[in-house]
């Protein structure tokens, strides 16, 4: 295991931004990733396992925290110097003689911006900057909190196929927090559901989809007409614009998805949307909850 | 992974963020010269022929005190207040640097910096100033106080800028006390005996108005009472250091 988290505590002056009861196992080679909305508790987790906050409870890891690489959600550096002179100093080498960063800076289409300051770089660029010098630490476990906040819908998309080619066949354990779900159905295997600093649920995509949605969803506009012609299927919680019924067999797929084209009704159809199964996930917690209460 | 100790590297980097700060190339290096040619320049007419060695050097041991006030008072807060507000400390940690290389290249980085305005002023002083020669006894008890000031500087602005963790009132605190010493120790002009009895007597805790003011007496030699000079030392010493113990135990982890 290589990492194990239990009765975790973790306290802003008399508030619990994260707690954590049941343990979390992570495995080697995992990529395990953490959604929720603001004040969930994910950047709170990584700062906890990075020994960047105080904590109650254990964390248990055979990894040192140098073995640790993280791109945080705010990354700086200094202003009074090139970006390629804080990029050998961090990497503690020379780009020219370094054949791997010189591959990752191009994998990256890093080139033209070396010799600008850390400021003037745009957005996107000092994401890219971070997370060549994070790829290049090579780390066992590695997190990336927010990697594409604040970018654009196409940078967002392009950066994250290329973090997703670039891990595709490596071994690394990736910890990816994310508010966009389409990143985590690219990069994770596994989910880690938080809200309101608790854990919702955790398991592979598969296993939480299932549990939560069935087979597969059908996602149309939130309309009346939606509403009556899907009246006799089951309704899952989903965002308030959307509507969203679940599949459990093969043959409700096919009647739904018939009707839809007869009744000329645009649709999305799916067996990996982790929005409608992270919405339905608090929604069964926070049900299971109330009648304990 | 491993973790990364204090290379040629981030030393390098570490020379290079301090000198890439105009407030230190401004206020390091130009600015002592500039308030030397000005009232030297000035010296010119108000003193008689046969002093005016006296007086240039006078005011040339006065400016030496600027540069470790610039470059580590003034130049460490700016640059370290910036990087603790901006979370940069923490992402040197992250990328594998311990506290303890990321400080020793901090005080090397500051030490070479000192060392090489404190040339520059020599130099330039002497080629463009008529200075008298020193003893080779006074030049080192000069140069050894500027040092002591330097680690005392570093103390005071690290634990400054460790407590208040911002650029803009770590910034203004040491300004106010940059130009406060500057007054109390004869530096913009007044000297230390034509101050106010309250002020005089401020200024006697502050180890920079006995060098700014008495070190011209044994500049080519003779005697010198130390004593109260090393007490000034020994009490700035002192707040400095409990300055930088409040920072670090502020800043202790706690593991409940």
């Amino acid at each position: 295991m290589l990492l194990t988290i239990n009765n975790l505590q973790v306290c802003y002056g008399s508030q619990t931004a994260l707690q954590i009861n049941d343990p979390i196992y992570i495995e080697e080679g995992e990529r395990i990733g953490i959604i929720g909305s603001n004040g969930a508790g994910k950047t709170t987790l990584v700062k906890a396992v990075l020994g960047l906050t105080n904590y109650k409870g254990s964390i248990r890891t055979s990894l040192k925290p140098e073995q640790m690489a993280a791109h945080m959600q705010f990354n700086h550096y200094a202003a009074t110097m090139p970006v390629k002179v804080i990029m050998e100093t961090i990497l503690d080498t020379s780009i020219r003689k370094n054949t791997q960063l010189q591959e990752l800076i191009s994998y990256f289409e890093f080139e033209k911006c070396l010799n600008k300051r850390y400021p003037h770089l745009s957005g996107g660029q000092k994401q890219r900057f971070t997370i060549i010098m994070v790829m290049m630490q090579n780390a066992p476990l590695t997190f990336y909190d927010e990697v594409t906040s604040g970018l654009d819908f196409e940078t967002r998309q392009k950066l994250m196929e290329k973090l997703s080619n670039w891990y595709k066949d490596k071994a690394n354990t990736l910890c990816i927090v994310s508010h966009y779900y389409s990143e985590l159905e690219m990069l994770a295997e596994k989910i880690l559901i938080l809200d309101q600093g608790r854990v919702i649920d955790m398991g592979t995509k598969e296993e939480l989809f299932g549990k939560y949605c069935g087979r597969s969803v059908f996602i149309v506009d939130n309309t009346d007409r939606n509403h009556k012609l899907l009246d006799s299927y089951m309704k899952l919680a989903a965002p308030e614009h959307l509507l969203a019924v679940s599949c459990p067999d093969l043959d409700t797929e096919r009647k739904i998805s018939e009707l839809l084209i007869r009744e000329n009704v645009n649709f999305k159809r799916s067996d990996n949307d982790i929005e409608i199964m992270s919405t339905n996930a608090k929604a069964v917690y926070y049900e299971k909850e109330g009648a304990v209460k | 992974m491993k973790t990364k100790k204090c290379s040629k590297r981030l030393l390098m980097y570490e020379i290079r963020n301090v000198i890439g700060n105009p407030f230190i190339a401004f206020f390091g290096t130009v600015f002592p010269v500039m308030m030397l040619m000005i009232i030297t320049f000035a010296l010119k007419k108000e003193v008689p022929a046969s002093m005016l060695k006296e007086s240039n050097t006078s005011v040339f041991i006065t400016m030496s005190l600027i540069i470790p006030m610039a470059v580590i008072l003034l130049g460490h807060s700016a640059n370290y207040s910036q990087e603790l507000e901006k979370e940069i400390p923490v992402r040197m940690q992250l990328f594998g640097f311990s506290t303890n290389s990321i400080m020793t290249a901090k005080i090397i980085a500051q030490t070479v910096t000192l060392t090489a305005a404190l040339i520059l002023y020599t130099v330039f002083s002497y080629a463009a100033v008529d200075l008298q020669v020193p003893s080779l006894s006074s030049a080192l008890c000069l140069v050894l106080c500027l040092y002591v000031l330097g680690i005392f500087f570093f103390l005071f602005a690290h634990g400054l800028s460790n407590i208040i963790k911002k650029f803009g009132p770590t910034y203004t605190i040491c300004m106010f006390f940059y130009f406060g010493i500057m007054m109390l120790c004869g530096m913009m002009g007044i000297r230390t005996e034509q101050l106010p009895k309250s002020l005089k007597t401020l200024a006697s805790f502050i180890p920079m108005s006995y060098i700014g003011n008495d070190f011209i007496d044994f500049w080519q030699g003779g005697s010198y009472n130390f004593g109260p000079m090393i007490q000034a030392f020994l009490f700035f010493g002192a707040l400095c250091g409990l300055l930088m113990i409040y920072a670090n135990y502020k800043n202790r982890r706690i593991i409940k």
